[in-house]
């Protein structure tokens, strides 16, 4: 009995070209788990509050739960499991790990993808800063305080890098 | 000769370990239930009551989806949950899986409906019609106690679930108490909002005969009695599985009717059902926390001692009894720790457990501590202002002392160890209160108001089988198991039936295993919340599990490595006499053995066994209970310097510091973890989070824009110093820590936003202490005051 | 919760989409960046028959100057997101002003992907652009089936979340004067926690060469007060009379002595302190 719309849809995931058939209800974090199997975007809410769903699309982080599938057109998305063999991430992986900055580990993909940008957008953020930038990104184990270290830390081994690559 | 490895305290307990399982969640692999994929599986949506009381005339299955729709009419045999407690003059409550001829809260499931994807499932929920006849709603627990209030229980003649009294006669102590403060005190509902909801895939495995559930819950073993007692099945053809859980504060230690709706659905379709909570459905329709009201009195000599508490709390239980914690666990621990770390001669308190058309309330990180904390705490800083001293010299007077350890208080708990006064002073000191009474009196530029907060507390946690049957709550824990096994290369499998769901328990398991084995932890592997192989547990709840679990992995340990000593001097042709143990194995004069030598000798060459070699090999079953069952008392003071902005009622925490006292730390970077967490919850509690129901009933806050959750922004760069005062009696000294840091950070906060108020005239005797909160009680105390000048 | 079925449309022109909806008969809706229709049609709490996404349209994105009757104004293209303007990645006539105010709307990964248009025609009273739009004193251009009309920004809100907007119309963008070197500028906005929306907010803009002089309390239950002629009051409340902002308040249907009197009135007080600080 499914009389319901569908459209076509073009995309990248993952640097992968990818053509489906969706419901334009269909959100892109739904897309994501349910159709191209990809369940490390985690859902929090569907309210477009919580973060946890956070992918980029053409490169800005992008809440998955409030962004229909279908307006990704000809867009490039990447999820937290194409990030495997990415430096930046590599290193906020290894700063996570080190100032305990996950635990149950549901905020976790969304937070990286949050963190990412920071370190690549904001250069210079200050621990404010860095709070600011985190707040639309829930956590409800950490209490953020080893989040914000571990970015921080990220950061500053990237301004000792490029002070000593200057 | 040199010991073959030398790395033992590396990886050990005190160890900073960072987690093992930390890299899948890292790389998104985390295994929630939500990331499930079955062949043929179907989604439901559940069809919830728009109404908080009422009686349902008609249920209406829409044309041409009937199939596809179920009701309590078509679970036919399926047991309602009934969570009794053992305490006399109980009042039971049935809640069937799906709501039968009343409703008794908004959300309350009144059909199931099926279909390929959610989406579609909630389309035709959408069009399943319910005709009620509505009944007015309960909604305020005091009310709710008045005679005439409507009943959420009609059976019952009243709305109280249980009713306390802890009596004494308080004559003398008001004739001789130069001081006495009352204060009337709410907590808000809440909503625990781990970040996952709750979410189930079951599904009928024919091989085994054996219906599997994998289900986002902390205590997996309760949940497969449960499901099994309501569905009719032998707990043999249950198996439930708790994968990666997305935290869980007590939200998932919870039979749900969702859990055994989609269980009998599974079986009845013969393929695999998911139903997945969405945040709407966690915040309006699930189980809450936290509601308390407190009218308490205390009574002190003229130098700030304390003589009695006397307290009359109520708890709002919701609609139903939850299983297996019950309506009434929440009131029973008010009763039993209101005292907090505090001596006093009298003691007097009532507690009414109240019915009404809510959710159910759950335990949530700190259960009735948090409350209890408020509570107490803010009748220390009463005393205080009226003996006029410092709130920390209050309480210095009236702390249990270093040398009464270990001290049974007035309500009977042990508190086994620890120098709660040296807690107090380094906190103050580390607050360095004489910097911010002075910043107080110099006043801010900003016109902002600084203010300094305690509170010191004590929290029992891994407390067993007497406590727990004391509390009369149904699941009663006993020894804790644990199954320990060598694989033919040395690995080592931990099962234990305890949980983790962002505790690390991973890890610190392992740093357990460390400890005793020398084995490094890479070779450790921790399996957990699996019914079908672990060891039947009450799960994870209750600050338990380090303790329990813990403990019960150190006790297989040794005795594995003493099974393994032997063997391994036989293989070094030693007497076990003449070997010992050294960092993963046994080193004899002439050699060693290591743990995988030895496991494969088991396995594959047992021809090279001694004779008399243990019949029960590298496999440890055992089980674990402390010397005293009556709990660990870790302890901790919270102090918070807050600005508060008069003018819009909004307050900033300028600093704040732990100081904590968890007995021997297994991994500090977790119990950091876990301090910081419970304090950041602690925060929502004091400022933010709040359930609110409008008079008829309905819930205000159906997304995370209405219920506030703290972000990075609301929480401070908290400090932690610990001490580390061993538990006498855990295996290593250990103590359960893991709820501390939510029980308080609510009242430290409460005292310092009070502190910057006092010379306005100004106390909140409500949590969250919102804008709004702060904004009204000044602006009626400037109302008072000009009418009280007009008047003068 | 998922949004209801509906069918989705991705015109390339603003004649295509206005056709669209007006096909659409109400039950057609424009999709900017979804940002807060996403969680409304999540909930069903909106349940439109389609959408519309405006994304695809070339004339909504980007900015154009322009030099009519000797005023110098810049076109924002509906479709520019937030962060673009929080970046500076479009012509700012504001002098700052509209950058500062986009770094506060919700979360980044929010502004990412909202749409200037896509919030005007939310129509949210506490949201940010609607008031910021109407203190600065901006025209937002409409296109229907009609043709194009504008639209005094000050004039928007209908009520809460009633725009000045057809079902068959769409936000072209929103026009702004250049301001002056000689503007000074401020916007205090107090909600509860960070990105949440405001309860309060506050707003000048003062522009000698424009002769603006404008004043804003938002974050009502319905469309802001635009105090059009703010002089008087600025100066009373930057002489530290907050009194002086009682019949405004009264105005904009602040019961006194309520929270939400108290906390606009703080609002506006620092507003104007703001704004003497910039000076």
């Amino acid at each position: 009995m499914n009389d319901k719309p569908t459209s076509p849809l073009a995309l990248t995931v993952n640097g992968r070209e990818v053509s489906a058939v969706v419901e334009p209800r269909t959100h892109l974090a739904d897309f994501l788990r349910e159709q191209q199997l990809l369940t490390g975007t985690n859902i929090g809410c569907e309210q477009g509050v919580c973060g946890a769903c956070t992918v980029l699309v053409d490169g800005v982080p992008t809440r998955s739960c409030i962004t229909w599938a279908v307006s990704c057109q000809g867009a490039e998305v990447r999820t937290i499991e194409s990030f495997d063999e990415d430096e930046t991430m590599a290193e906020l992986r290894a700063a996570f790990t080190a100032e305990h900055a996950l635990q149950c580990g549901y905020c976790t993909p969304g937070m990286l993808a949050t963190a990412r940008d920071i370190v690549t957008r904001l250069p210079q953020a200050d621990e404010a800063r860095i709070r600011l930038e985190l707040s639309g990104n829930l956590c409800r184990c950490t209490g953020y305080v080893g989040l914000v270290r571990a970015i921080g830390r990220v950061l500053e081994a990237r301004r000792q890098r490029n002070l000593v690559e200057a | 000769m040199n010991a073959p490895l030398a790395e033992t305290r590396a990886q050990g307990i005190g160890v900073a370990l960072p987690r093992k399982e930390d890299d899948r969640f890292m790389r998104g692999r985390g295994g929630y239930v939500g990331n499930i994929r079955m062949v043929g599986m179907v989604d439901v949506a559940f069809v919830r009551s728009p109404v908080a009381h009422g009686r349902i005339r008609a249920i209406e299955k829409p044309e041409g989806c009937e199939g596809a729709v179920y009701t309590l009419a078509d679970l036919e045999g399926v047991q309602p949950i009934v969570a009794n407690s053992g305490l006399a003059g109980f009042k039971c409550s049935a809640q069937p899986v799906l709501a039968g001829d009343k409703v008794r809260q908004v959300g309350e499931m009144i059909a199931m409906c099926v279909a390929d994807n959610r989406a579609a499932a909630e389309d035709i929920a959408a069009q399943v019609f319910v005709d009620f006849d509505e009944l007015p709603a309960v909604v305020d627990m005091l009310a709710a106690r008045r005679a005439g209030s409507a009943l959420v229980h009609e059976e019952w003649g009243d709305n109280v679930f249980l009713e306390t009294f802890i009596d004494a006669d308080l004559d003398d102590i008001r004739s001789k108490a130069a001081i006495k403060v009352s204060r009337k005190l709410r907590t808000a509902r809440q909503s625990m909002a781990p970040m996952e909801g709750r979410g189930v895939v079951a599904h009928w495995d024919h091989r085994l005969g054996q219906l599997i559930v994998y289900t986002s819950a902390q205590m997996p073993h309760i949940n497969r009695t449960g499901i099994a007692g309501c569905l009719g099945l032998d707990e043999g053809q249950v198996r439930v599985v708790a994968p990666d859980v997305g935290g869980g504060f007590g939200y998932k230690g919870i039979l749900l009717p969702e859990e055994v709706c989609v269980a009998w659905l599974a079986i009845k379709l013969g393929r695999p059902v998911r139903w997945l909570e969405d945040r709407r459905e966690q915040l309006t329709a699930n189980a809450n926390c936290r509601e308390h009201d407190y009218d308490i009195t205390a009574y002190a000599d003229g130098d700030g001692r304390l003589l009695a508490v006397d307290c009359e709390a109520t708890v709002d239980s919701g609609a139903y009894s939850s299983y297996p914690f019950s309506a009434c666990l929440e009131a029973a621990q008010v009763g039993s720790i209101l005292p907090g770390p505090y001596k006093m001669e009298k003691y007097r308190c009532r507690t009414w457990s109240v019915a009404t058309n809510k959710p159910p309330i759950l335990p949530y990180r700190g259960v009735a501590r948090t409350g209890v904390c408020y509570a107490i705490e803010t009748v220390m800083d009463a005393i205080a202002v009226q003996a006029g001293l410092e709130p920390w010299e209050v309480r210095m007077r009236n702390l249990v002392l270093p040398q009464e350890m270990p001290y049974d208080n007035i309500t009977r708990k042990h508190f086994d160890s620890g120098d709660y006064p040296e807690c107090l002073r380094r906190a103050v000191e580390a607050i360095a209160l004489p910097a911010v009474r002075e910043r107080q009196r110099r006043g801010e530029a900003d016109g902002r108001r600084i203010g300094v907060g305690l509170a010191i507390f004590c929290e029992q946690g891994a407390h067993g089988t007497s406590v727990y049957h004391g509390w009369g709550i149904p699941m009663v824990p006993g020894r804790e198991p644990v199954t320990l096994r060598l694989t033919p290369d040395g690995v080592l499998e931990i099962r234990a039936g305890v949980h983790s769901h962002g505790q690390g328990m991973e890890t610190t398991l392992a740093q357990i295993a460390h400890e005793v084995l020398g084995i490094a932890i890479d070779k450790v592997r921790v399996l957990l919340g699996d019914t079908g192989i672990t060891p039947y547990s009450t799960g994870t709840w209750g600050s338990r599990s380090i303790v329990m679990a813990g403990s019960a992995v150190g006790v297989a340990c040794k005795e594995l490595k003493a099974r393994l000593i032997k063997i391994g001097a036989h293989l070094l042709k030693d007497e076990p006499a003449m070997v010992t143990w050294q960092a993963g194995a046994v080193v004899g004069p002439h050699g060693w053995k290591r743990i995988a030598d030895i496991a494969r000798t088991w396995y594959l060459q047992p021809q090279l066994l001694p004779a008399d070699v243990d019949p029960r090999g590298l496999e440890v079953s055992t089980t674990y209970q402390a010397r005293r069952d009556s709990g660990t008392f870790s302890y901790a003071c919270h102090a918070v310097v807050v600005a508060v902005d008069t003018a819009l009622g909004k307050v900033e925490l300028l600093d704040y510091v732990v100081v904590e006292d968890g007995g021997v730390l297994i991994n500090p970077l977790v119990v950091d973890g876990q301090v910081y967490g419970g304090a950041a919850q602690g925060i929502g509690t004091a400022l933010y989070e709040e359930m609110r129901y409008s008079e008829d009933g309905q819930p205000l806050a159906s997304t995370l824009a209405d219920y506030i959750l703290p972000g990075a922004t609301e929480v401070p760069a908290i400090r932690i110093e610990h001490m580390e005062t061993p538990a006498p009696y855990t295996e290593f000294g250990q103590k359960g820590i893991g709820e501390s840091g939510a029980i308080g950070s609510p009242a430290a906060i409460a005292n310092a936003v009070n502190d910057a108020l006092r010379p306005l005239g100004v106390e909140i005797n409500q949590l969250p202490i919102t804008p709004r909160a702060i904004v009204e009680a000044l602006a009626a105390a400037s109302a008072a005051s000009a009418t009280q000048g007009r008047n003068a | 919760m998922k949004a209801a079925a509906f069918d989705y449309a991705r015109p390339a022109s603003g004649d295509e989409a206005v056709a669209l909806l007006a096909a659409g008969a109400g039950m057609a809706k424009a999709l900017g960046g979804g940002q807060s229709l996403g969680p409304m049609m999540n909930l069903r709490l909106a349940q439109p028959d389609s959408l519309v996404d405006l994304r695809a349209i070339a004339e909504l994105r980007g900015c154009r100057r322009d030099t009519a009757g000797g005023v110098e104004t810049v076109l924002i293209g509906a479709c520019t997101t937030h962060a673009d303007i929080e970046d500076g990645r479009f012509d700012d006539p504001s002098r700052g002003f509209l950058p500062r105010v986009a770094a506060g709307i919700a979360y980044r990964a929010v502004r990412n992907r909202g749409t200037v248009g896509g919030s005007l025609a939310h129509a949210d009273p506490a949201a940010d652009w609607v008031n910021a739009m109407a203190v600065a004193g901006a025209d937002i251009l409409v296109q229907g089936p009609a043709g194009r009309r504008t639209v005094a920004a000050a004039d928007w809100l209908q009520g809460a979340f009633t725009p000045a907007l057809a079902e068959d119309e769409i936000v072209l963008g929103v026009r702004l004067a250049q301001w002056s070197a000689a503007a000074r500028w401020s916007y205090y906005k107090f909600n509860r926690k960070t990105g949440e929306f405001a309860e309060a907010i506050a707003a000048f803009v003062v522009d000698p060469a424009l002769d603006l002089c404008r004043g804003l309390i938002g974050a009502l239950d319905g469309p802001p007060r635009v105090i059009a002629d703010a002089r008087g009051l600025l100066a009373a409340l930057q002489a530290g009379d907050p009194a002086a902002a009682d019949a405004e308040l009264a105005a904009a249907g602040l019961p006194p002595g309520s929270y939400e009197h108290h906390i606009h009135r703080a609002a506006l007080q620092r507003a104007a302190a703001q704004l003497k600080g910039n000076a």
